[in-house]
Formats: C-alpha cells, structure tokens, sequence
C-alpha cells in the first residue's frame, strides 16, 4: 500500500473484526499467559478449606481471572470477628449464618462466568469415607488455610497416596507472619518465562541455508550500504566458518582466542559507525558459550518418570504427553537427521539491518525451524507410538519453541522436611530467621491443636514446642525469640493486611500451578510483615 | 461528615463487640520488635479509628485493594482520588467494579462499594486530578498512600509532599507509601519526604521505556512494532493533521491496525494483531489481580504500622519478583544529596565545550535520572530558552543553536524548570 491509499477511519474499522468482551475483559492478564494460560485456568476446579479471610482473597484472585470453578468447603458459622475482617461477608448481617454459604455469592459477583459452590461440612467428614475422599481428588487443586494438624495430616496424606492426585497448598498464617507450601508430585513447566537463557540461534551449528548466506558474502566488493547491513547473525557465522578453517575445525577456547575472533569482528569492519559489527561482536559469546543442549536440559533426558525407570509412558502416567516430549527431545539430540543440539525455536531478536535482509533471516530460521519441528515429531512417533496421537500440537509447538528452557520439578510431602533434623539444623545456621519462623508456626500449629482458642499458646510453649521438634541440643538463632514473639502476641489473629498479601501469593502459585507456565516456589514460602520479606525454607 | 455516615437513609453503625477481634491482638500489646513508644490499648485503636486521615491516590488495581484492606484494618476517615472512568479492561482486577458500573468514574463507584460493605467507613472521593488540589488539601491527611501507573502523577505528589515539610511543624511531614505493578513483580515503599529516599532520588531505576529511532520506523521496518509506531507517529498527523489521536477509542486503534497491517505486508513483516497495536500505542502493562492484592497489601501493612507504631515501618523499599519462585528483597535505598527535590545540591554535568543548548535540551529528556520532557532553562540573570509563553518561546529560540560554552562560564549553574513537574533542578555546567 502507498502512502496515498491510506484509508479513512470509516473503511478501516468496517473491516476490523475488533475483540469481543471476553478477549477485551482479560486483556491484561492474556499478555502474561496467551489463550493456553486462560484455558488451563478455565478448565480448573478447586477446592477450598475454610472460609477465611484468607482463603477468600486467595478466591477473590483466581475468580477474577476467571478459574473455572470453585467449591468453598467449611463447617463454621460467621462470628462477629470474621464479620470484622472478611471482605467476603455481608458485614454484622453475616453473623450466625454458614460462612461458606454467605462468602460464595459475594465472591461469584467479581465474575459472572465462574462456578462456584458452598459445602457446609468439616474436611474430616470427607475424609472419613471413600465417597469424601473421592470427592477431594476429583479437583485439579486444593488450598487450606490454618486448618487443624490432624485434619491436615490426613489430607496431605491421602493427596500423597497417589502421583495421579492433586496439588495441595497449606497455607498457616498469624498476625504478621505466615508461610505457606505446595505439595506436589510433579510440575512440569512448557514455558517458564524466566527468559535467563535466549535459544541458541545456531551459529557454531549453522544450517544449510545459514551457511550458504555467509559463505556468499563478498565482504570486499560489497556495496557500503549492504555492508553496513550485514545481520550480526551472518557475520558471526561467516567468521565461525573462517575460524575453523584456519583452526583445524576448532572454535575459539581460550582468552586470548576469543579476543583474536573478535579482533576478526572488528577487523571487517569498513567504518566506525556500522552498528551491525558492534552487535556481531557484543554477541560473539554465542561463539563460545553456547552449548548444543543446556545441562539442565541433559538433566532432564535421564529423569525417570514417577512412575517407574523402566514402566512404558501411559494414560495414567502423569504429565505423559510431558514426558514423551522429553524422550523426542533426547532422540532428536541424539538423531543423525538432527543437528546434534536442540531444535530451533525459531525466534529472531531484533538487529541492526534493513528490512529485506531481516526479512529473508526471518524465513531461512522459520523454514529451518518448521524442518526440525517435522523431525521432531516425526521422532516423537517413533518413541512413543502409543502416546504421539494423543499430543495436543499446540502443546508440541510450545514445548519445541521453549525447549531450552523447559522444566521439571519434583515436590515433596507436606511436613517431610521439619522432620528431617540435619537439614533442619543446617537451615537455621544459613537462612536463621526464615527458619525459626517456619518452626515457631509449626510449632503454633501442634498449641492450636490443642486449644484452638489459643489458650495453650505462651513464649514458653512456642520455645519448649521448637526446642523438641530440632533437638534438645540445638541452640537456637535469636531470630526464634522475634517469630514466637509475634505469635505469642497474636496467634489467633488474622490481619487484613497480612491475609490480602498472603492471599495474592498463594493465588499467585495457585495460577503457576495450573497454567504450567512461570515456575512455582519448591519449599516453604515465609512472609514476615513486621520487617517486611519474604524467603524460603526447605527447599 | 454526617451526611455521608448514613447511608441509605440508616444511621452510622457503631463498632459490633468483637468486630476488630483480629486486628486488637495486635493492638492490645507489642511484640519484641515493637517500639517503646507504642501506645497500647484504647489510645491507638481511638488514633487509627476516630482521627487518623487517610488518602489514597489512585482507585485502579492497586486502589481498589487499599482501599478494603484500608477499611477493615479500621480507617474509618479515607479520601480517594482518581481522574479515570471504568474501562471493561479493569474488570479482571479491579474488584470493586461490575460490568454496570463502565464508563463510570472510579473514585466514586469504589467509593460506594467500600461503604456498603464496611460499616461505618467514611470514603470521600474526588473524581479528578491531583494536580487540582492546593496544599492545604494534602496539609489534613496524616499519610498518604498512592496506586499509580504514571510516572509523572508520582514525581507531581512526591515533589508536593515534599515542598510541603516545614521544620518548624512536624505534623506537616506526611509519610508517602508508593506501590506500582508490572505482571508478576512489583515494589512498595515507604518515602518520609525529606528525611528518607524519595521517588525522585530512584528515577533511574526505572525500566526504560522501549524507544524505537525514527530511522527504522520510516525506513527499515522489522518488527510488528514498527510498522504500529509508523501508523501512530508518522501517518495518523500525515493524514489527519492536527486531529489528536485517542488511543482509548476502538475506532482509531482499528484504523492503525490496518494500517500498520499494510505497511506489514508490503514489507513482508508478520505478527501485527489488534492486540499488539493496542499494546504498542497505549504502552500496556499487564496486570493481574494476585500482585496487586500483594503489593497493596504491603503498602497498607506499612500504612496500619506507621498509624499505630504497633511495629516497625519498612525501611524503606520492598521488591517482589514472582516469576521463578517467590523472590523479594529488602533495602534500604539511599537519599541522593543531588536529588532535584529532596537533595538541596546542584547536580553535576560535565559537557563539552562544543554542545548546544539543543544538544543539553536533548539529554535532560533522555538521561535516566532525569527524564524531563519540556524543560525550560534559565540561570539567575538570564533566559536561555523558554518552552513558554509563546512569545518567550520566540524570543529564547535563537539560543538553541549557540553553544552552552558562549552562554555559560564554566562551573555556573543553570536552573532547569517543566511545567508538569512543582521543582526546579539546578545543574552545575562543567566543560571537559
Ligand atoms: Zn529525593
């Protein structure tokens, strides 16, 4: 189109299909996650213990996104204090009635498209029967707020049972200090965006049409302007192939290499102002510290899934369309076909050049990465015929494209790790303070036990409590005496402050867990709002 | 006030028995982190609940969330302001808006909404802009707390509050909490104007806003995003002339969607989508409601703590990064003794003999901690260029092509002045 063809806003907006309402409605959050993110959520049903304070802002952050569907689980009726400090309840009109059934409609309100309901039951009832307890792994994912350590022994138990069950967050909170853990089996995250390691553009490892480019280039005779936009891509790759004809095949290794490549760099370089040759040798460490496959993707092709080294991947295996993908990952590395490195994302950063050469780049890395997705495929199919069928595509598209940073991780039980005394003893010499925090609310949890009330709570409880779960050997950081302070001080008390920012992080890991996108937090999260941080034990 | 404590024809609720249950345990007593000063007991809940005031600018995504947690922590006297109306894009985290409620101005529907559903809190809105209200209006609250996506409100209230501090009278320092949102990170902090780091002393840590050289957008297009700047910047006044784009109205981001569209496939560039135009133009963060539920919370943890002295304020930034895990750090970040607002010195430049006062014009726009978009320079008996009035303009205009050196001795200062920002910089010219 030429300039003199630009339309009137009349003729260009009948023509523009503009977003509808939905699209429109979660713009914002559509910008992190994409329609895969908000499917996964949509998809998702979970379980809520308690209609706390708590609990509800968890709930008020996954409806407004628009989580598919919620069940609000709680026997209690509304007092007067959680009329206080629940933003969820009608105020004192509230009072006397089931908190689940009053917090439910005004948490449905903020979006009109979740489902939610109230069950007026106490956990231990379902986890009493098989029906209850079939019914509390049928969710995608269950979170519990200060939930009594028996009932709460039961439940991570039972959601341990089973690699097939899901995630449970257990979330402990007390005046301004709270923490809060995801017990899991496996995550296994397709798209991280951690963006720490940019996917290998190839440049020791050049493909055909790459190669044919840089070797063409009649870098004496050339015309100044073409010179001058030369993609950096291109120079690298020319210089490589230089390099190791000179080299014996080698690529620059020590210091004094790399500073003689990018002494080549600058040496083709006609004038001081072409910007393309500052990129080429700004990016000459693609030269040198590029490996074919990162380690922690190696790592990961010898990871056995959960369900056995040797058992062939299943419907039942969880996260079996993760794992087949892995194993084409490694055939693909390992195959002659392949480039003996990850397949290309495809992915092009932007760069000094004009556009035709950007353009005709763009092509020969879309191209070659559509070739090496076909293998990939191809591979996957070969690997695991049984479950290659059932691989969504879009699925496979995602996991090619962020195939140098995918990620596994592997969870533990609720409360493994408090039992475990030299780990324990060793965290509170390096991390003191997130420690003692974690250990004076497990040891506030076994006093609420056994008056929930609160009347069995005193510094000397919380410190004699400590004291018996480390040892009776094991001095104690000064930092426990700050953590059992504040609980002593208020240990029934739930502050609005404290629940809203416990509440968004809890929400926060709750939306990682579901979308598999962004990397959940693997150990326990301690939030200490007297000093304001938060840090991590256990991991 | 008595007018608006009842609502809907019913009179104000008094405090049920047990209503602040949870908050008066903290209250009630301190812990071993608190300090001596605290005032236990009915001294600091009569403070917090019957005479502390409040403001809260901003009722967005970090509004609506201040303004709840503000409520049931037990302020009862919260001013909110707020120029903007309800867009449906708010609607996946801004909790106090319905899709009824579009179109209508924020500060007033949360307002509302806070009332309804906390008895007994007095929310006074003010639907307009910060810049409206004089010193006598920020002189009544005892904190002030901000939710704000612009750069430039924030400098605008952190230079006022500033200005504001007068030795002589300590109730004329008033605490500053600032939150701020970008996805799955964030920060809080707390400002004590003229004692602690203000936000002008931490202008470059700021991201960068990305800006793309004219050059490429007018004659080597790559990205989707440089066919939209072209639309935006280059063909909208080419073929609308003085018309002012309106980046909030469907119709004009259609016609730059299709015409970056165009100009992205003549030059065979793919990826320009509605989204992205929309994105582009309106400089998009995205939001949701978890980090802003965070960062809010940490700003009122920070506002209930310095109302009560029930423990001790942060000290004085907060920042979360929720990407990989959960990541946070805490620190101290430093007052700047050159800090245009807070600093009392002039800040150093060194330039070269051969700048122009353009040249000088075109780094206090660009340099970080700078970042003045129409600044106007003077020294104590001269005008060196004005950006207003019109005639002044014109008259000053002949001086941007002379060089700093013919206007300027070396070691002089220069004060630097905008209209949108209430400071003066002053700048000590050094020659190298
Ligand atoms: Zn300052």
């Amino acid at each position: 189109m030429s300039t003199d063809e630009s339309q009137d806003i009349d003729s260009a907006t009948t023509a523009v299909q503009q977003p509808d309402n939905k699209t429109r409605r979660y713009d914002r959050q559509l910008r992190l996650w994409a329609a895969s993110g908000q499917n996964a959520l949509e998809s998702a049903r979970i379980l809520v213990l308690s209609a706390s304070a708590t609990s509800n802002a968890v709930l008020k952050n996954l409806v407004l996104p628009g989580i598919g569907h919620f069940t609000l689980l709680d026997p209690a009726t509304v007092s007067a204090a959680d009329a206080g400090n629940n933003f969820f309840l009608a105020g004192p009109a509230s009072v006397g009635k089931p908190r689940a059934a009053e917090a439910v409609p005004l948490l449905r309100e903020l979006n009109e498209s979740v489902q939610g309901d109230a069950v007026i039951k106490h956990v231990d009832d379902l986890l009493a029967d098989d029906d209850g307890r079939a019914y509390i792994r049928g969710f995608s994912l269950v979170i519990a707020h200060n939930l009594p350590t028996s009932s709460l022994d039961s439940l991570s138990r039972l959601l341990w049972e089973d690699i097939g069950d899901p995630p449970l967050i257990v979330v402990r909170s007390a005046g301004f200090l709270a923490d809060f853990f995801i017990q899991f089996h496996e995550q296994c995250i397709s798209q991280p965006h951690t963006d720490e390691t940019p996917p290998s553009l190839r440049i020791t490892r050049p493909f055909p049409a790459l190669l044919e480019w840089a070797r063409e280039l009649d870098l004496d005779n050339m015309d100044p302007t073409d010179h001058g936009h030369i993609p950096f891509v291109v120079i690298l790759v020319r210089i490589v192939d230089d390099w190791r004809r000179e080299h014996g095949g080698a690529l620059p290794a020590t210091s004094t290499e790399k500073q003689a490549f990018k002494a080549a760099v600058r040496a083709l370089r006609r004038k001081p102002d072409e910007e393309n040759f500052d990129e080429a040798e700004a990016q000459a460490w693609r030269v040198w510290a590029e490996p074919a496959v990162p380690s922690d993707i190696a790592a990961l092709f010898t990871l056995p899934p959960l369900s056995g080294a040797d058992a062939p991947l299943s419907e039942t295996t969880p996260n079996t369309a993760f794992h087949a993908l892995l194993r084409a990952l490694a055939a693909f590395v390992r195959s002659e076909r392949g480039p003996g490195a990850l397949p290309l994302s495809g992915a092009l950063p932007d760069m000094r050049t004009d556009t035709t050469s950007y353009v005709r780049l763009q092509t020969i890395y879309k191209d070659r990465a559509r070739v090496e997705k076909a293998l990939f495929g191809a591979l996957l199919a070969e690997e695991c015929p049984d479950v290659a069928p059932h691989v969504d595509p879009e699925e496979l598209d995602t996991f090619v494209k962020n195939a140098h940073h995918v990620r596994v991780l592997r969870g533990r039980r609720w409360g493994a790790w408090a039992a475990d005394r030299a780990a324990v003893a060793s965290s509170l010499e390096m991390v003191p303070r997130e420690t003692a925090t974690h250990l004076a609310l497990n040891a506030l949890s076994t006093l609420l036990n056994e008056g929930p009330d609160g009347s069995k709570v005193s510094a000397e409880a919380l410190t004699e409590e400590v004291q018996k779960v480390v040892g009776e050997g094991v001095a104690l950081p000064s930092e426990t005496e700050d953590a059992i302070g504040e609980l002593a001080r208020a240990p029934t008390a739930e502050l609005p402050n404290t629940a809203a920012f416990v509440g968004g992080l809890v929400a926060q890991e709750a939306i990682k867990m579901i979308t598999r996108q962004y990397v959940p937090v693997d150990g326990y999260c301690v939030v200490d709002l007297v000093d304001s941080w938060t840090g991590l034990v256990g991991r | 006030m008595a007018a608006a404590a009842v609502l809907d024809g019913t009179p104000a609720v008094v405090d049920w028995p047990d209503r602040y249950h949870h908050v008066d345990q903290i209250l009630d007593k301190p812990g071993p982190r608190t300090d001596p000063s605290f005032l236990a007991g009915n001294e600091v809940k009569d403070f917090l609940r019957n005479k502390c005031k409040i403001l809260v600018i901003g009722a967005g995504g970090l509004g609506c969330e201040i303004l709840a947690n503000l409520a049931l922590s037990g302020f009862k006297d919260i001013h909110v302001i707020d120029m903007d109306t309800i867009d449906i894009s708010n609607l996946n985290r801004q909790f106090l808006f319905r899709p009824k409620d579009v179109g209508k101005p924020k500060a007033i529907v949360a307002a509302e909404f806070i009332m309804k559903r906390v008895p007994g809190v007095i929310v006074s809105p003010y639907y307009g802009k910060i810049q409206d209200k004089d010193d006598d209006y920020y002189m009544q609250f005892n904190l002030v707390i901000c939710g704000l996506d612009s750069v430039e409100a924030r400098r605008w209230i952190n230079a006022t509050l500033v200005n504001l501090v007068d030795p002589e009278n300590p109730e004329s320092l008033k605490p500053l909490i600032d939150g701020g949102t970008e996805g799955f990170k964030g920060q809080a902090r707390v400002i004590l104007p003229t004692v602690s780091s203000c936000y002008e002393c931490s202008l470059d840590m700021l991201n960068k806003p990305t800006a793309f050289p004219i050059c490429t957008i007018a004659n080597t297009p790559r990205l989707p995003e440089h066919c939209i700047e072209w639309a935006s910047v280059l063909e909208w006044p080419r073929v609308f002339g003085d018309k002012k784009l309106d980046t909030d109205d469907p119709e004009h981001i259609s016609w730059l969607y299709t015409t970056a569209s165009a100009r992205a496939k003549e030059f065979k560039i793919e990826g320009v989508t509605w989204s992205l135009t929309q994105g582009v133009v309106k400089n998009i963060i995205p939001a949701i409601a978890s980090t802003n539920a965070i960062i809010a919370a940490s700003c009122c943890n920070e506002a209930f703590k310095i109302a009560t002295s029930s423990a001790a304020y942060l000290n004085n930034y907060f920042m979360l990064i929720g990407v990989d895990g959960v990541y946070s750090y805490t620190f101290e970040h430093e007052k700047r003794d050159d800090c245009p607002v807070c600093g009392g010195e002039a800040l150093d430049i060194s330039i070269s003999k051969e700048w122009t006062v353009d040249r000088l014009i075109e780094m206090l726009i660009e340099k970080q901690d700078i970042q003045i978009k129409k600044p106007s320079l003077s020294t104590t008996t001269k005008q060196i260029y004005f950006q207003a009035p019109p005639q002044l303009e014109e008259l000053t205009r002949p001086n941007l092509e002379k060089k700093v050196s013919e206007l300027i001795e070396d070691g002089d200062h220069i004060t630097v002045t905008a209209s949108t920002l209430p400071f003066n910089l002053t700048l000590r010219i050094k020659y190298v």
